[in-house]
Parts: C-alpha cells; structure tokens; sequence
C-alpha cells in the first residue's frame, strides 16, 4: 500500500515538475537542506588547495601579481576606448532613431562553491543566494562569454544550469552571417547548434553569441565556437558542435548580470552633450 | 537488548539511520564532486536497501521516498524520478528481505549488484545520458563496484550497531 502510494506521488512530481515548473519552493527548500551537505562534501577539497597554496612561494606570487597588474593596465586601456565608442553608438543610434542597443547591465560577483559536471547534468552552485537579491532565470557569465542560467535559488546559494547541460537550451546567432538557431547542450563539455539547414554558410571557427530572443538571455554576449560541421545524409539541417567559449570547469569567480538594466542611459546623453 | 534495538521505534536506531543517510548523502555529493557519479553507486541508496533489509518492522518507503527527492535536488534531475527508482528498489527489497537477511555476505554482495544494475537500467531509460564509448564501461561497470563496496559497507554497520547496543 504504501509503495502504490509513494509510487503515484513520484509519477506526480515528476508531472508537475515538467510541465507545470509548480515545484519551484519544494525544490529550493531541499536544495537548502543539501546546501551544508554540500559545503560538508567540498571541504577536503577546500583544505587541499588552502595547503598547495600556502606553499606557493613568494616568487610565483608576484609574478601572478605582475600579470594581472598588466592585465588591467590593458583591460583600461580597452574600456577608454568602449566609452568612447558607447557614446559613439548613442549618438549614431539617436541620429537614426532606433533604441538603445548597449545597456549597463549591474552584475554580482559570485564564487562557485560547488559543481557536476556528469552526463546527467551539468550544474555549479555559487555562493550568491535570494537574500542577495539573486533569482531564477539570470544569466551568469564569467569574463569569457556564458555559462548558463540560475534554476534554482536558496537563501544563500543558487544551482546555475550551465549551458552544457542536456536539458538546456538557448537562442544564438552565427556572429558572422547573422543567422539564428538553437544552441543545445550535450552533456559531454560541447554543445550543438540546432535548425542551421544544409544550405547555410556555417563554418569551423565561426562566433555565436547570444540572440536576446526569447528575452531570457541579454543580446550579443559570446556563448560557443563552432568546431565541427557535418552533413548527415538525407538530414535537411547539419550537424553543427560547438564548444562553449566560457571556461565552464575553471573560472573560480563568476558574474550574475542583473535582469533590469541600471537606469543610466539620461546620463550618458548629458555626457554625450 | 539486541530485540529493543532491533525496533526502529528506539531512538538511538532513529539517530543512527538518520545520521547514516547524512553520511551517505555526503559521498555521494562529493562523488558528484570529483566527476565519478558514473562509476561510484549511489551510496545513500546501498544504506537504504541496508537498513531495510535490517529493520524488518518497518517500510522503509518514506525514507527512500524523501532521499530520492535530497538525490533529485543533489543530481538536478526531474522532481520524483529518483524517488521513483528508489521507491521501486526498496520494494523489492522488501520482498525478498527474509531471504536476503539469511545470506552469506558475499551472496548479499552479488544481489545487491543485481539491484544496482537494475538501478542503472532505470536510470538509463529515465535520464538517456549520453555517454561516450569511456563513459558507457564506467556507466555498466558500477554494479561490479557496488559488489565490492557491499561487504565493507555491511561489515560497518554491523560493527557500529552492536556497539550501539552494548552501549
């Protein structure tokens, strides 16, 4: 009697779990219950690295130090010239009267705590949860291109879908021809580039970047490289891989982009001026 | 002594079967850690089908309903699907419990591999990972493993609940 039971609520859940999404509070409260068995699980990992890093040396040290201080000498160097070019593009955009296209989006940074990377799923927990404002369907970068999406959120962490994951999927278009399709994880680190028919002019090595449609994703941030492009027989579309431009398994630090934009674009038409 | 531990209704038995999951859950989270989910079985599961093979007063169908959900949320796969698989597994523990308690150890082992590979089956047909030609040795492999991780885990238990009752 009590497995019938047990066996009909699983069939439920699992119903209303995948066509309804109704279970958003169930599953962030025993995600908040597997939270410090987690932390518990990722700590003799943790001890590890604090004991390999405090054997670095000084030398190695200040030569980490020296690079990055180049690093942002060159990042700074960069941003002049963007600001120079947001205005630019302001002012051309207001000349021709289309909307804004650059928006200042506010972005959290985030440390991953912990994650998966398993056939099954491909998941990261970061240590930003809803009491930091964070909640489900931001986008998190790292300083590559796209990782994935937040699916889930407890009070102070949240699970980010990476994009690699076989249960995600997110609109891209080829940088170079403009052309739109579906990009779909695998499951395996690659992701395929799906509804690119036979006669396009995809390649190896093309860009794809986010499209912004569906209004999930912000538009024109880098996701995947193309790096194989089959023809599969009587298949109307081709068989496209690609693989994911963000460092998915190495970035320690990550960004949570914001879902409104910052309400600056007044000021920068008065700088413009 | 042994009798009064032997209902799960003592609280020691509760805190220990309590305790034993959180344990069990923990390796399993760092199993999925260090990428080795493929290959290592579900050990929470392995402690389930322990207990209920145990404690022969009892269901056990809740506990297996509630840490299928913990393993949902852990592996993120659909809510239910591994409450599902474990629910099933623990059913058919259930019926045949008295014979598997009578085992020898070695032949509990090999059930329990029978159960796994049965696990792996659902898995496969529930989730359809795709494994590539190294992942699909280690995905088939991990009841062998399961078969070796039973007499320790087994030997264990019987350890530490025979020093919970002489205590």
């Amino acid at each position: 009697m009590h497995f019938v039971i047990a066996f009909i609520a699983a069939i439920a859940l699992m119903t209303a779990d995948h066509y309804g999404h109704l279970m958003g509070n169930l599953r962030s409260a025993l995600l908040t219950t597997i939270t410090p068995i987690e932390q518990i699980a990722s700590l003799p990992k943790q001890i590890y690295q604090w004991t390999t890093t405090d054997f670095t040396s000084i030398n190695a040290l200040e030569i980490e130090n020296q690079k990055l201080k180049t690093e942002i000498l060159l990042l700074k160097a960069k941003q002049q010239q963007f600001i120079n070019l947001e205005l630019e593009v302001d002012r051309l955009e207001s000349l021709l009267g289309t909307t804004g296209k650059i928006t200042n989006q506010s972005v959290q940074i985030a440390t991953i705590t912990y994650y998966s990377s398993n056939p099954i799923s491909q998941f990261l927990t970061v240590n930003r949860g809803y009491l930091n404002g964070i909640s489900k369907q931001q986008t998190v970068i790292d300083s590559e291109g796209i990782m994935g999406q937040i699916t889930a959120t407890t009070p102070t962490s949240s699970r980010v879908l990476l994009i690699t994951d076989p249960d995600h999927q997110i609109p891209v278009r080829i940088q170079r021809t403009g052309q739109r399709g579906i990009l779909r994880g695998t499951g395996q680190d690659t992701t395929k580039l799906d509804f690119i028919p036979k006669n396009s002019a995809v390649k190896k090595g093309d860009l794809l970047e986010s499209s912004g449609l569906g209004g999930l994703f912000p538009e024109g941030y880098p996701v995947a490289i193309v790096t194989q492009v089959d023809r599969l027989g009587d298949n109307p579309y081709l068989d496209v891989t690609a693989r994911p431009i963000a460092q998915l398994h190495r970035s320690r630090k990550v960004l949570i982009i914001s879902k409104e934009p910052l309400p600056t674009e007044p000021k920068e038409v008065a700088n413009g001026e | 002594m042994a009798s009064n531990f032997m209902n799960t209704g003592s609280s020691q038995a509760r805190w220990l079967i309590l305790f034993s999951y959180i344990i069990a859950l923990s390796f399993d989270t760092m199993a999925l850690l260090e990428n080795a989910t493929v290959i290592i079985p579900p050990i929470s599961l392995m402690v389930l089908l322990y207990w209920s093979a145990h404690f022969l007063n009892k269901t056990h169908l809740i506990s297996a309903f509630i840490l299928g959900l913990l393993a949902d949320s852990l592996y993120q796969t659909t809510l239910g699907a591994h409450a599902l698989v474990f629910s099933v597994l623990v059913f058919l523990m259930l019926r045949h419990r008295l014979r598997f308690k009578a085992y020898p150890v070695w032949r509990q082992a090999f059930s329990i591999g029978v159960y796994m590979m049965f696990y792996q089956i659902l898995n496969y047909i529930i989730f359809s990972p795709v494994l590539d030609s190294n992942d699909i040795i280690q995905f088939w492999s991990m009841p062998a493993i399961a078969i070796i991780i039973w007499p320790l885990l087994s030997l264990i238990f019987r350890r530490i609940t025979t020093n919970v009752v002489k205590g």
